[in-house]
Formats: C-alpha cells, structure tokens, sequence
C-alpha cells in the first residue's frame, strides 16, 4: 500500500516532448493532438524586441495531479473513476458511461476520450503497464533526458520523493481549488 | 397466493378501466387541414426525418459525429436535455397549481400540463440517449455502484422516479380519482423540484469553473422552469383553442400573465446581479468570461426573447392580450433555448489549461464550439418527438378538464 506522488523539477524541462510520445508509446495511447494524457505547457516570451522578457518564457510539463480529493472522483455517477488501493486516480472503463462530467469537473483538463473504448482516460501512473510488471518508474519519468521528474511513494520517509518534497520549496497547481494534487513543482 | 391473483387481478382491472378514445391511423390523419397545420404536420414529419438521419450518423460515427471536443465535451444535446426537463418541470409546478394545490382557476389545464410534462421528458431522455455514450451501462452502474456524490447520479434517479409519479398522476386525473393524483402530483412535484436543481447542481459544484460555481444555478433552474412552463401554458392552450379563448381560460391566462410578469421581473434581477458580482472586483477567470457572455448575441438572443419581449406585452395591457402573449411565449420557448445552450457553452468558455500544449498553436483564448449537423438533427428531432407524442396525446385523452364534478 503506497501512495504515489509524483515532484517535478519543472524548470529543468527543455520541451523535447519525450515525455509524451513515452507515453503514448507504454501505454498505447491513440494518435491525435486531443488524445493525451501528459503534456508540455509552453508560455511564449513577452514583449518585443530588444525588450524581451527572458524570465516569462516557461515549460510547464504537466499530466493527471492524482488530487486526494479529486472532483472527478466525487462527481462520477457510476464510481467508474476510483482511487485504487496506491492512491492513484483510475478510470474502469466497463463501468465509465462517457457522461463526460468529470472532463468539465477535472481543473486541469487531464482527461481525454479513448477512441477504442469510447470511455474516458487520464495519466494512471502507468499502473496497468509499467508497475503491474513490477517496475518502479513511470514511462515519462524514465526517459526524460534532464530527469524532470521523480516518482514515488510519499509515505515511505526514506523514499527519493519525500526527501525532495522535505528540502526543496515546491508548489502544486490551482492548489487553491481543495484538491490536493500529489503532483508537486520543484522551485 | 390467493391474495396475489387478487391484486393481479385488480392492477389489470385498475389499466383497463383507464379511460382513452380508441384510436386508428384514420383518426390520426384526421385534423382540420388549415395551412396552418399542414405547415405544423410538415415541419413534425421532416423533425422526425432528422431524427433519425441524426442518430443513424451518430450510430455510425459515434461521438465523432458531434463536435464536442475535449475542452468543451459538453456540446447541443446537453442544451436540448436540459430545455425539455426544465419545460417538464415547469408544466409539472403549472399543472400542480390546479390539482395539487387547489387553485380552481387552474384545474382546467392541469391534465394538458401533467401530459406535456410526461411528453417533454420523454423527448429529453430520447436526445441523451445519444449524447451519453454508454446508456446502458449507466442503466447497470447507476444501481450497482451508485457515485452518491454524484449531482448527474441524483439527478438521472430522480428524474427517472419523477417521471414515474407523473404518469400515475396522470392515470388518475384521467380516472378522475383526484384525491390519489393529489397524493402522486405531490410527490412527483417535490421529487421533480429536487431533480431540477440537482440539475443546476451538476453545474454549480463545477469548483474548476468559476462562472457557474455556486449556488445560482440550482435556484435559478427551479425559476427558469416554472417560467417556461407558464410560456408552453400559452402555446398548449393557443393550440386547443385556436386563439378564440371561451371565458374561464381567459381568466386563468390573465392570472397566469400576471404570474409571468412577476417571475420574468425576478429573473431580471437575479441575472442583473449574477453579472455584477460577476464582473466586480475583477476576479480573475470569472470577470472576463463574464464580459465575454456580455458581448456574445446569443446572450442578448436570450435576454430580448425570453425576457424583454414577453415582460413588454404583458405590462402593456395588465395581462388581457391573450394572442400577444401566445406570441410572446414562442418568441419565449426560443429564448428559453438560448437559455439553456448559453448556460452550457459559457461554463465551458475558459480553457482550462492556461498555455499552449502543442505546436503550431496559439496560446489558448476561449474554446469554441458550434453544434455539427448530426447534433442539430437530434435536436430538432427531439422537438418532433415531443410535437408527434403531445398531439397523440390530445387524440388519445380527453386533455380537457372534466365537466362532470
Ligand atoms: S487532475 Fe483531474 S483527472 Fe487527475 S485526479 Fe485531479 S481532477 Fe481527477
Ligand atoms: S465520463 Fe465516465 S469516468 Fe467520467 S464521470 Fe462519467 S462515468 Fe465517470
Ligand atoms: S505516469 Fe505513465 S501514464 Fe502517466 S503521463 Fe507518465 S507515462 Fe503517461
């Protein structure tokens, strides 16, 4: 029983998008621009030549925040959307019936429609892939070449994660909505 | 054992005495061919037409049919949903008036409004039928694993249930047991009233979208909806009497345009001040789609059809013009519309997320969306649905109050 979080040493990020196509490649996620479950938030640089503003330029990789109190989890009709036993978010696609309440519920817009299944899908922390064959790290996390991410179990206090997330400042996103995110940004 | 082929017995003599004229294909067929209603029966039939050229293409295509996409998966069929539940609801309070509450002016259009209730859910669950991808399985999960925390679970239970005590209201209308339809009327007014607002509620607890978050919708639904119901009021009894109202209906529609006026001038306020709070103090996120709503037409669509129109004909003359007020109320029902479809669309008007995410792509502004061919067809075929089973209705029963007391 863990409870898997996920920090993010964000600034390292040099939009490769190695990340992405990771993804899709372990998890078989379907081709098109809509159907992703990790992405790469680009910020242009402001102002105009020769004033630019250097510091506003950002990569923002993002993916599912895995909320402790994830409003797409409370606003599933049929409990297709569930914590599983890790903490981990997770969608069963037999019992999801593409309501779509919990795309417009989620505020970080990290779930898509799976073509195949015509049911929703999000980031499940490579659950059914990568750590039902006993591995420890996650596809995006493995092949990311400035190692932006760390992933792990954030009970355990010896684990990589907890030390980071105890000596490095870190913030999550829209932290003010209440839900929790167990994904977590390094400063 | 003995016991329950009585009661078998007694529920199959309770189904067959329900009185209703026999009917054919001939009686059917058989209305007064004024070009009025050819025009109204063409429009019906090309409605069902699209019907079903509309749900052959989602069958075929699925969800690719409709252009929802993943910023805005809520797209027309939702709307549409929405606008025959809310008219469902609003002729269960009109109909509650005479038969629940006792308001005699009233009774005579209890019937026709419990009947159009019944006929408007039906055309609504026919459209989101083919909105939500699975129905079945919802059917099965809803009681196998029921999400309580859910406002679409408490809001499918209970409008399932509400459509249950609409129909027994109605049998015993038509048997003319109001004691029973006064019990049942009851019940399904309350369990309808609780579903509406978990309506408004599927919106309301949106924390992520602070347009619509909040406790506004949920009461605003429950407004909205006994206005509508007033505006088919007008249109049903147009219908029945062909605009030559004999005295105690135009007794009744006076009261009820008076009713309207009051409700209409509520709903005034509360928008009025829904877009102040929204707009002062200019809280991010909220402020700016608030202006956007402000500057789109199909706002003011919405605003000059279902308010200033009908609100302006019935100050004008205290309630008397009978006929402007049937007008009124469809320049209503379409601005009623707009209603519905601006609430769904303007929830979903912010992206959520706040950069760009792929190549090549401008920076996210606001998500757009317009309803494809095959959601439009559903839609309108809905309305043909609901046009086909009202007028087999009236064919059907005797939709009238009963003169014998
Ligand atoms: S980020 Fe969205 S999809 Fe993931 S758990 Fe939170 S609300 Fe659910
Ligand atoms: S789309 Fe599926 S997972 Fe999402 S809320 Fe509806 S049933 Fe639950
Ligand atoms: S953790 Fe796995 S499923 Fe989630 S974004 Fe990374 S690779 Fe995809």
């Amino acid at each position: 029983m863990a409870r898997y979080g996920m920090a993010l040493d964000y600034k390292n990020c040099i939009n490769c998008k190695a990340c992405e196509v990771a993804c899709k490649e372990e998890n078989g996620i379907l081709m098109g621009a809509d159907k992703h479950r990790i992405w790469v938030g680009v910020k242009e640089i402001e102002g105009e030549y020769p004033f630019l503003n250097i510091a506003s330029s950002a990569f923002e990789p993002s993916q599912c925040q895995h909320c402790d109190d994830a409003p797409c989890q409370s606003v599933c009709p049929t409990n297709a959307t569930y914590y599983d036993e890790n903490g981990v978010v997770r969608v069963d696609a037999d019992k999801c019936i593409l309501c779509s309440y919990c795309m417009n519920a989620c505020p970080y817009d990290a779930r898509y429609v799976d073509d195949r299944t015509m049911t929703v899908d999000k980031c499940n922390f490579c659950s059914d892939t990568r750590l039902a064959r006993g591995e420890t790290t996650t596809a995006c996390q493995n092949t990311c070449p400035t190692k932006v991410r760390t992933f792990g179990d954030l009970d355990d206090p010896e684990s990589e994660i907890s030390i980071l997330l105890r000596t490095r400042e870190h913030f999550s996103l829209k932290s003010h909505l209440g839900t929790k995110p167990k994904l977590f940004y390094l400063t | 054992m003995a016991e329950t082929i009585q009661q078998k017995q007694s529920i199959k003599e309770f189904i067959a005495t329900i009185p209703f004229n026999k009917i054919g294909i001939k009686e059917l067929l058989n209305f007064e061919k004024t070009p009025q209603n050819m025009l109204i029966a063409v429009i019906t039939l090309a409605f069902l037409a699209f019907f079903v050229l509309g749900v052959a293409t989602y069958l075929m295509h699925g969800h690719h049919a409709y252009n929802v996409t993943r910023e805005h998966p809520w797209g027309l069929l939702i709307a549409v949903y929405i606008f025959f539940v809310v008219s469902s609801t609003g002729l269960c309070i009109v109909g509650s008036l005479g038969d629940v509450f006792g308001f005699k002016d009233y009774e005579m259009i209890s019937k026709r409004a419990i009947f159009g209730s019944i006929v408007t859910i039906m055309a609504g669950f026919a459209v989101i039928a083919f909105e939500i991808g699975h129905p079945v399985t919802m059917l099965i999960y809803n009681v196998l694993s029921p999400g309580l925390t859910s406002a679409i679970w408490w809001m499918g239970t209970l409008y399932g249930l509400y459509l249950t005590f609409m129909i027994i209201e109605f049998v015993f209308l038509l048997k003319h047991n109001m004691k029973m339809a006064k019990i049942f009327g009851l019940t399904g007014l309350l369990v309808g009233l609780a579903a509406h607002s978990n309506l408004g509620g599927v919106f309301g607890f949106l924390n992520a979208r602070t347009i619509s978050n909040g406790v506004f919708y949920p009461t605003y639904f429950i407004l909205t909806a006994f206005i509508t119901g007033v505006f088919i009021a007008f249109i049903m009894m147009g219908f029945r009497y062909k605009l030559q109202f004999p005295e105690n209906a135009k007794v009744m529609l006076t009261n009820l345009a008076k009713i309207q006026a009051l409700l209409i001038s509520i709903l005034i306020f509360f928008v009025t001040w829904k877009f102040l709070t929204d707009i002062y103090g200019d809280m991010p996120n909220r402020a700016e789609v608030a202006r956007h709503i402000l500057g789109s037409w199909t706002f003011w669509a919405e605003v000059v059809l279902a308010m200033l129109i009908p609100l302006f004909i019935i100050l004008k003359d205290m309630g008397k013009n009978l006929t402007g007020m049937f007008w009124a109320s469809l320049s209503g029902m379409v601005g009623v519309f707009f209603m519905r479809y601006n609430l769904v669309h303007d929830t979903q008007l912010k992206p959520l997320q706040m950069m760009k995410t792929t190549e090549y792509q401008l920076a996210p502004t606001w998500v757009h969306y317009f309803p494809s061919m095959a959601e439009i067809m559903i839609s309108l075929g809905g309305l043909g649905l609901c046009i086909l089973l009202y007028y087999v209705g009236t064919k059907l029963f005797n939709l009238d109050a009963d003169t014998h007391h």
